[in-house]
């Protein structure tokens, strides 16, 4: 067992979301930040003078920390900062910041507004215009997001995978987002639609894709000793890590069989009481489809390159998507590819409404584990495990 | 002649490249049609894309080194839509991209497109050569496939 002092001292006592869509009409990346951050404040029971640390994950164009504590007049905040996406990256910075002492309740926020350079009504947007990537790089790169369909190649060349295994992922995201009132895309999904779909980077098409939405989502975290004084159901970061390694140039990886999720895994493994048999519910990230199937593979569900298989083996014909063992579902909130491109906020902020039991009709009976692996393969591995007190 | 073009006439030629200090020297030999992936003159390991030191041994002496530019396809993607640039048509058809492993040494990787082959015939495992085309007026690498290979 790893040295892990934080285990289960920090809380998730709020949760606040504005839903996701296709175009907030008009709001600004900070009023969408606003909203949630307010609704997490509220639920959590309560104010901006209790708030003295600010977390936020903006991407380009979002609100900075100060730009949050303006708006919505924090009295007196002792940390901040502006990780970089995806998700866990600001929890684990929340968290060690609790723990520390630098702040005791920390507002995490999470805004996501199209940009203009993957939305074309955003792109119509005059207030966005501005934004650019700089240096519009040539085609022949298989750096960012083009990564993963490049290593899709060879996971197809190296274990003979199918279009078919890919697909399964997206049909399990749809089908569990139909029951999700915050999901952008609610219509249903079948394989000879994902099959016909429009291909962007093959072997990738446009369904293995996060959708780009706007939305907010923010959290409160805490102390867990002050989480049993505020809330009768307290959830809590019992590990969590990041994961990095030496090659991650995206085209001089090593392999599929070392990259940031393994560091993760075994970090985890490593700092946890709790593992896959403890699992109620599973939230592998699925920005793009090949990272699920990675997860799924990497955090030992199955061997490597037997993910498709292991999806089939676990697919309930009747509900249309994946129940492991009949029991644990996986991103049952429809996950960045049906609920929306979240960077993982969506996965955070539903793991925390099974374990506090309130998701509704998407509730796992007597959820009490869930396991996030976020991020991808390079330069944004990251994982953590959450349980109900 | 390419030891002529100072950097701010370098950025110039490769206006879609994000050049800095740490890779100037890669681009310069495009000018000269060479492609120069940094060595180090301590434990002689190739690395790439170039960094300020070698990640192998940590030695700052490192010297950009013409490679053969033979190498496998490792990875490949066809872009069926992407950024504008010059000579590719994504209506037309798919745009490969490939990641190259390169002869000289075991996962040292190049990436670019490939020419003078149908794109559904692109695949991993073919065995291909550097090629030069031109794109905005300025040299630019790309692959073919190896004859006889």
């Amino acid at each position: 067992m790893a040295r892990n002092p934080i285990r289960d001292q920090v809380a998730i006592v709020g949760l606040g979301s504005t839903g996701f869509s296709r175009d907030a009409d008009g709001r600004s990346s900070k009023a969408l930040a606003c909203e949630a951050s307010i609704r997490a404040i509220r639920d959590a029971g309560l104010e901006a003078a209790d708030i003295d640390g600010l977390v936020g994950a903006a991407e380009p164009g979002g609100p900075q920390p100060y730009a949050m504590s303006a708006a919505l007049g924090l009295p007196g905040v002792t940390h901040f900062s502006n990780p970089t996406p995806v998700a866990i990256f600001a929890l684990v910075d929340a968290m060690n910041a609790i723990f520390s002492g630098a702040c005791e309740t920390v507002l995490l926020y999470f805004p996501y507004l199209r940009l203009p350079w993957n939305s074309r009504s955003a792109a119509a947007d005059p207030f966005r215009r501005g934004q650019t990537l700089g240096v519009m790089p040539a085609p022949e790169s298989v750096n960012a997001a083009a990564a993963y369909a490049a290593w899709a190649s060879r996971y197809i060349h190296e274990f003979g995978a199918t279009r078919e295994d890919f697909g399964r992922v997206a049909l399990n995201g749809r089908a569990n987002a139909a029951r999700n009132p915050l999901a952008a895309m609610k219509a249903p999904l079948s394989m000879e639609g994902y099959l016909g779909a429009r291909m962007i980077r093959e072997p990738l098409c446009m369904l293995d894709m996060d959708v780009p939405v706007d939305g907010a989502d923010a959290f409160v975290l805490t102390t867990t000793e002050r989480a049993r004084k505020i809330t009768r159901n307290p959830v809590v970061i019992h590990a969590a890590s990041v994961g990095l390694v030496g090659d991650n140039d995206e085209d001089q990886l090593r392999s599929l069989e070392r990259h940031g999720q393994h560091v993760v895994v075994e970090s985890l493994r490593a700092k946890s009481d709790l593992w896959l048999d403890d699992m109620d519910v599973f939230f592998p990230y699925d920005g793009f489809s090949i990272i699920t199937l990675g997860w799924i593979e990497n955090f030992g569900w199955c061997k490597p390159g037997g993910a498709g298989r292991f999806l089939q083996a676990h697919w309930d014909e009747k509900e249309g998507r994946v129940m492991i063992n009949g029991r644990v579902p996986i991103n049952p909130h429809g996950g960045s590819l049906s609920e929306g491109a979240t960077r993982g906020s969506g996965h955070l902020r539903e793991a925390v409404m099974q374990l506090r039991g309130d998701a509704g009709e998407r509730q796992v009976a007597d959820a009490r584990t869930a396991l996030i692996g976020c991020g991808g393969f390079f330069f944004n591995s990251q994982g953590a495990i959450l349980r109900r007190l | 002649m390419s030891g002529a073009v100072d950097d701010a006439a370098l950025l110039e030629r490769f206006p879609y490249a994000r050049i800095d200090h740490d890779n100037k020297h890669f681009y310069r030999g495009w000018l000269g049609e060479r492609l120069l992936i940094q060595r180090c003159e301590g434990c002689a390991d190739f690395h790439h894309p170039p960094k300020p030191i070698c990640p192998r041994c940590w030695s700052d002496s490192l010297v950009p080194t013409q490679v053969s530019g033979r190498g496998v396809i490792h990875l490949v993607m066809l872009l069926h839509q992407g950024p504008p640039a010059e000579g590719v048509d994504y209506a037309r058809a798919p745009h490969p991209v490939v990641t190259v492993e390169l002869e000289e040494q075991e996962g040292l990787r190049f990436t670019s497109t490939v020419v003078d082959c149908p794109s559904q015939e692109v695949r991993i495992g073919l065995p291909v050569e550097l090629a030069w085309i031109e794109r905005s007026g300025a040299p630019f690498p790309v692959f073919r496939p190896r004859a006889g290979a």
